[in-house]
């Protein structure tokens, strides 16, 4: 419990720390592709977190991403609107006998398929949301969609990439 | 009601979602409306002092760039002034000397964050009220324009970039006198559009954009940047010119802060006048 807690904490740090610091600078592709790194510490948190804190959790840090970017209101959205969705989606991606108690959703524990569908859909519908919110408004439309689309891949890979670089060192932590 | 209550408990996660989404869409609408009303920029502490410390780590390695772009600056200013007219003046000038007031004053800043490849681009500068920074100032760079300042706490100030769709400023093609706005619609950092600039104001490839001023946020004159193209759409009573901005966005490193001291001398004088 206390571990679950510490981890959760450190990678939210972690992570918001990346995103604010290095990610939101760099210009890959001309300003083609934002990844939003971050949102894998929502993906990350455990199954057994009530609805409602994963809502709370999410609200939350968008607001503090809104804070950094001087955009009140844009990440906070996006990231409701996403773990709304990880409640519906976690029920349908659901092993047949439920989530084991200690089950994490990460790539060792959950397999690369569960994981990348997963992470892939939410991190898609995060960044549309968020780079059509960004824009306010509906013209530019494909551009915006092939920003969003090409920025979740994007992110997707970076999230993909986190967990094999750190799973080998959880492993040997586990054992 | 048993039932009711029944019924809410079963979709309150659905009630949760749509609380806060609420909450959410109202930062957003009134983030964009009004940006002044909400604290949630980067000119709180927390960001600043975090963008501070990047920039301190990440400095040194523009250096010489910066060294370059001061002295470029410099030799503009001599250039303007001539090296000996500023030494007479400032030793031959009388005190309280009307003819030599200034309208404008301007305090430097360091950029320690921004953005330029987003579509609402925004800086962080590392002055805030202490200095003097309030709402609504001005912001130029070495070259031209930069923003205008949007927030400030104690120290650290948030400015929108002109590389953002909510900023529009007043601006005038040099050579003619005609004005326009400065929109940023292009989605790149390098140019920007002008719009409002009616068919028979001939403007010219090459032709300066330079502020209008009289906004109480930018001195008249400053540059903005120098037209790329201009079309005509046939149908609109405006022409579409696409500027290239003097200011390199991407590489700006130290400001300056525009204050316009007439300004609320103007204002109180404006709000008298009737209305009707």
């Amino acid at each position: 419990m206390i571990t679950t807690l510490a981890s959760n904490l450190g990678r939210f740090f972690l992570l918001v720390l990346l995103q604010v610091l290095i990610l939101e600078r760099l210009d890959v592709a001309n300003g083609w592709i934002v990844p939003y790194l971050y949102v894998l510490f929502l993906l990350m948190l455990p199954f057994e977190l009530p609805n409602w804190a994963g809502m709370l959790i999410g609200a939350v840090t968008g607001l503090v991403l809104d804070a950094f970017g001087s955009t009140p209101g844009m990440h906070m959205s996006a990231c409701t609107v996403m773990m709304f969705a990880r409640i519906h989606l976690l029920r349908l991606m659901a092993p047949r006998d439920g989530y084991e108690f200690g089950m994490r959703p990460t790539v060792p524990r959950m397999g690369l398929a569960w994981f990348a569908t997963n992470a892939g859909v939410l991190i898609l519908l995060h960044h549309l949301w968020l780079f059509f919110v960004e824009m306010h408004r509906f013209d530019a439309f494909f551009a915006t969609l092939l920003r969003a689309i090409l920025s979740a891949a994007f992110t997707l890979g970076l999230a993909l990439l986190t967990q094999f670089l750190t799973s080998r060192a959880s492993e040997r932590a586990r054992a | 009601m048993r039932d009711l209550f029944r019924f809410l408990y079963r979709i309150r996660d659905t009630l949760l979602f749509l609380a806060l989404l609420l909450i959410a869409l109202v930062l957003l609408y009134n983030g964009n409306m009004h940006h002044r009303s909400i604290a949630i920029n980067s000119s709180n502490a927390v960001a600043g002092t975090l963008f501070t410390w990047r920039n301190q780590v990440t400095e040194y390695t523009n250096l010489r760039e910066v060294n370059a772009r001061l002295v470029e600056e410099n030799t503009a200013w001599r250039n303007r002034f001539g090296i000996g007219a500023d030494v007479m003046d400032s030793t031959l000038r009388p005190a309280g000397d009307s003819a030599i007031w200034q309208p404008f004053t301007f305090t430097a800043a360091k950029v320690v964050h921004a953005t330029y490849h987003k579509p609402l681009n925004y800086l962080t500068l590392d002055q805030g009220s202490v200095s003097h920074l309030h709402e609504d100032m001005g912001v130029v760079g070495p070259s031209g324009i930069v923003g205008v300042v949007r927030a400030v706490s104690p120290r650290f100030a948030s400015v929108i970039s002109v590389l953002n769709t909510d900023l529009r400023t007043s601006v005038k093609v040099k050579r003619t006198g005609h004005f326009g706005l400065l929109y940023w619609n292009t989605m790149d950092a390098a140019t920007a559009s002008v719009i409002d600039i009616p068919k028979h104001g001939r403007v010219r490839e090459q032709d300066t954009i330079v502020t209008m001023g009289g906004d109480g946020i930018f001195p008249p004159g400053v540059p903005v940047g120098e037209v790329l193209s201009v079309d005509n759409p046939p149908g609109r009573p405006d022409l579409n010119v696409r500027i290239r901005l003097f200011e390199d966005m991407a590489r700006v490193g130290y400001v300056y802060v525009v204050e316009d001291r007439l300004r609320s001398e103007r204002d109180s004088l404006e709000s008298l006048q009737p209305t009707r």
